[in-house]
């Protein structure tokens, strides 16, 4: 019982009419029980706008961490770009490991699909060049379905990137930039996710020690290191172990979610996110914070405006309304991620 | 006038028609000239333009033929063996070369004749000249002996005895020319009246395929290059097509019409053969090179051929028209990236049999890495057997493994308690370890073996952060001191 588009239409305005009515947010619509919008369709079904073409679910990538679905509503959108900061470089472990283990999610469904990863040769030398043997491990990526690109300047990363974004024989592309090039601007992430949106493929778009800037990707998210569970063993947990890798998660940007923050647990085995369990192990050993420089004094001030949310105010408002974990830890105010719309 | 030092002298080297009519002669001092006429404007020569000069009309020559060879430091073979019919003959083709080489400002002498002894004494002694078959013996007779490419001094000693032209020399017996004079003149003489085959080595090598187009109005602008690329390319594709092949090296040659050449050569990762993405991979190749491509007043000629190929596997297209190759995008894709920025633009991942870590995977270009195969029917019986639990490694590698700053360790062989990386200093809360990786005994000896074995640890920070930490060399003995290195960043 297919309806004709005009009629679509009229019922998505009028559902927007009463959203702003009802005060919530055109995005996450809730399609009502038993709404005759598709034959198939789930009960629960979500709407999500973009544009004028409404989307289905499985548009989305199930990051598989309830709260944090929920919060993005339904996941990471597959067609589409994505970006995922770091706030240092020598966090460039964590972000490049969480991009990972989203391409090994994708690359469940995509089977033997090669993967690219562009990144200009200075973020290859600072961060270090990828290991095809550690993401086989961790990750199940075979070392044949990687390729590299390393670019000297940026404009050939970015060219490299927008020509790859287009192509539908690649699971996922991965740009990594380091900084905030003024290359990188908002017309450039549009160009990606214009491209990447046509493809139906993810871009990861990975920005190593950069300042949240306008940009064109629904979905920006800042990932940190977090220490990992010690290691299971029959025994209990095994002291002074380092477990799985752990990440956590704040969201930057959403058209649909409140930022918030969430700690992952990448299972390596399954292939799967868990949440964390088990118990931090950080009391035990409790640590000041250590300058970053030793010879000097404080670290100047970041530079840049403080946008909307301040770090603990909003984190303290998401933890209390979606319910997930408190954060891991006082982090210092210039460490705390900065939001931008 | 241009000078070149011998000896302990300046001498004239070479000199135009001005000085010579001042009646100076090459190999004159430079100081007895400039007694002469101190008016004179003297250059310091210099081979390397001389020789990148020649190398320029070289490639300038390869519109007439692809076998051209250079000739000493002033001269140049062109083997036109069966391209003469393209120019309207023989005397049609000499009267182009020459005509075209003036227009450029260049006074060039050339000769033609069946073997190359006798076309370069015909160009240096006779000038303008055709020779045919058989008429060898007639040029070279009234020669002289200079005309017979041999040394200066068997030239000297053979005048001695009263031979003064190559007539003179032909007549004499062969065997005691041999006897006293060496082998090299009876084969210089052979070569030249085709009793003997010379070879003329060219520059490059000769593609096997190659189409070429001459443009009465000469091109500059490089949306009409490529637009010649893309008919050349079609051309070029039923010829392919006979052959069973595709293209795997093409080099599209641009003529200049004042004689420089511009030679753009790409490689493609699979056998290739059709138009529009040959047209395509040079798009990107010349968008790269637009800086470096000077058209100045055109090209004249066009020229695309094939360096190297392979054969081509033809794919069978399903009812929809769909040649489903997943491979062929990618490749493609790899092709165009390669075109433009360079052959290490596209890296793939191997996997190389070893325990040391930055050997354990190499990174080639795309194009040289191994292709998927079908998988083989029984196991091979070299392979090593797998482990079940494959050691933890990190997800990124250090090109170079970084020196760190380890001011105490809790014991002799544990882990560090805090290291300075990069000028910060890190707290270590928990380690993993030690993995003993040792060097390769059987590639060299080292002089120390234990100066070069690693125990890695896996380190957690304060921060949350893992690291691949190693320790290089071991305490105790004679040795000096460990050093610690940062390898690696785990997730």
């Amino acid at each position: 019982m297919a309806i004709s588009a005009v009629a679509r239409e009229t019922v998505f305005a009028l559902r927007r009419q009463i959203a702003k009515i009802e005060g919530t947010l055109p995005e996450r619509l809730q399609a009502p029980v038993g709404a005759p919008l598709d034959a198939d369709a789930d009960a629960d079904l979500t709407i999500v706008r973009r544009g004028l073409a409404a989307a289905l679910p499985d548009a989305f990538l199930p990051i598989g961490v309830e709260p944090l679905d929920a919060a993005l509503s339904g996941g990471l959108p597959k067609a589409a770009l994505s970006e995922i900061h770091g706030l240092e470089t020598r966090d460039a472990g964590a972000v490049a490991g969480f991009a990972l283990s989203l391409t090994s999610l994708i690359l469940k469904q995509a089977q033997g699909l090669p993967v690219l990863w562009i990144g200009t040769t200075e973020i290859f030398r600072e961060a270090g060049f990828p290991y095809a043997r550690g993401l086989q491990v961790s990750f199940g990526i075979e070392p044949r379905q990687l390729l590299f690109s390393e670019a000297p300047k940026l404009v050939d990363a970015l060219w490299v990137a927008e020509e790859a974004a287009r192509m539908t024989a690649l699971a996922a592309v991965i740009l990594e930039i380091r900084g905030n090039p003024q290359r990188l601007d908002l017309t450039a992430t549009r160009r990606l996710h214009a491209r990447a949106q046509s493809a139906g493929r993810p871009v990861f778009l990975l920005r190593q020690a950069a300042e949240p800037e306008p940009t064109a990707a629904p979905v920006r998210l800042i990932v940190s290191p977090a220490p990992a569970v010690p290691r299971e063993t029959v025994a209990g947990p095994l002291a002074g172990s380092i477990g799985r890798p752990t990440f956590t998660i704040s969201i930057g940007k959403s058209r649909t979610a409140l930022p918030g923050q969430f700690t992952l647990e990448w299972n390596p085995d399954e292939r799967v996110f868990d949440e964390r369990r088990g118990e931090e192990r950080r009391a035990k050993n409790p640590v000041p914070v250590v300058s970053l420089s030793g010879g000097r004094k404080d670290p100047a001030a970041a530079s840049g405006a403080v946008l909307a949310f301040p770090a603990p105010r909003s984190s303290d408002a998401i933890s209390s309304a979606t319910g997930d974990q408190p954060p891991p830890g006082q982090r210092p105010a210039h460490l705390s991620p900065r939001r931008a719309g | 006038m241009i000078s070149h030092r011998q000896g302990n002298a300046q001498r004239i080297s070479a000199l135009d028609e001005r000085a010579e009519a001042l009646h100076l002669k090459r190999d004159m001092g430079i100081a007895d000239a400039r007694a002469m006429h101190p008016s004179i404007d003297i250059v310091e020569a210099d081979p390397e333009a001389d020789r990148r000069l020649l190398e320029g009309l070289a490639d300038w020559c390869d519109r007439y033929t692809p076998l051209v060879a250079l000739d000493g430091a002033d001269g140049l073979f062109l083997d036109v063996t069966g391209c003469t019919h393209l120019f309207g003959g023989e005397r049609a083709m000499l009267d182009d070369i020459l005509w075209r080489f003036l227009q450029q400002g260049f006074d060039v002498r050339a000769g033609l004749a069946p073997t190359p002894g006798a076309a370069w004494a015909a160009a240096r002694f006779c000038g303008d000249r055709i020779v045919v078959s058989g008429e060898e013996e007639a040029l070279l007779a009234p020669l002289p002996l200079a005309a017979l490419r041999i040394a200066p001094e068997t030239r000297a000693s053979l005048e001695s005895v009263g031979l003064r032209t190559a007539g003179a020399v032909m007549a004499a017996p062969r065997a005691p020319l041999a006897r006293r004079f060496g082998a090299t003149l009876l084969l210089r003489l052979d070569q030249a009246l085709g009793r003997l085959d010379e070879a003329v080595s060219p520059r490059l090598p000769v593609a096997p395929l190659s189409v070429e187009r001459h443009l009465a109005e000469p091109v500059t602008l490089t949306e009409d290059i490529e637009r010649l690329v893309g008919l050349l390319a079609t051309t070029l594709k039923s010829d392919l097509e006979r052959r069973g092949e595709g293209a795997r090296t093409l080099a599209l040659l641009l003529f200049r019409v004042d004689g420089a050449v511009s030679r753009i050569a790409l490689g493609t990762s699979r056998p290739m053969r059709d138009p529009q993405l040959i047209q395509k991979l040079f798009h990107e190749r010349l968008a790269a090179l637009d800086q470096d491509i000077d058209a100045g007043y055109g090209f004249d000629l066009v020229r695309l051929s094939v360096l190297a190929a392979a054969a081509f596997d033809m794919a069978q297209a399903d009812l929809t028209g769909e040649v489903t190759d997943d491979g062929a995008d990618i490749a493609l894709f790899a092709d165009r990236i390669r075109a433009r920025l360079g052959e290490g633009a596209v890296l793939q991942p191997v996997a190389v049999e070893s325990h040391l870590p930055e050997r354990a995977v190499a990174i080639v270009p795309f194009s040289e890495a191994p292709r998927r195969t079908t998988p083989p029917k029984r196991p091979e019986k070299m392979q090593a057997p797998k482990t079940i639990f494959p050691p933890e490694r990190p997800i990124r590698l250090f090109r170079a493994p970084e020196p760190i700053d380890v001011p105490a360790t809790e014991m002799p062989e544990g882990p560090p308690l805090n290291f300075r990386w990069r000028r910060a200093l890190y707290r270590v809360t928990r380690a993993e370890g030690p993995e003993r990786i040792a060097a390769e005994w059987w590639r060299e000896a080292p002089d120390d073996a234990a100066a070069s074995t690693r125990d890695y640890f896996r380190i957690e920070d304060a921060e949350g952060r893992r690291y691949w930490l190693y320790r290089q060399g071991l305490y105790g003995g004679s040795q000096a001191a460990p050093r610690w290195f940062m390898h690696g960043v785990f997730a």
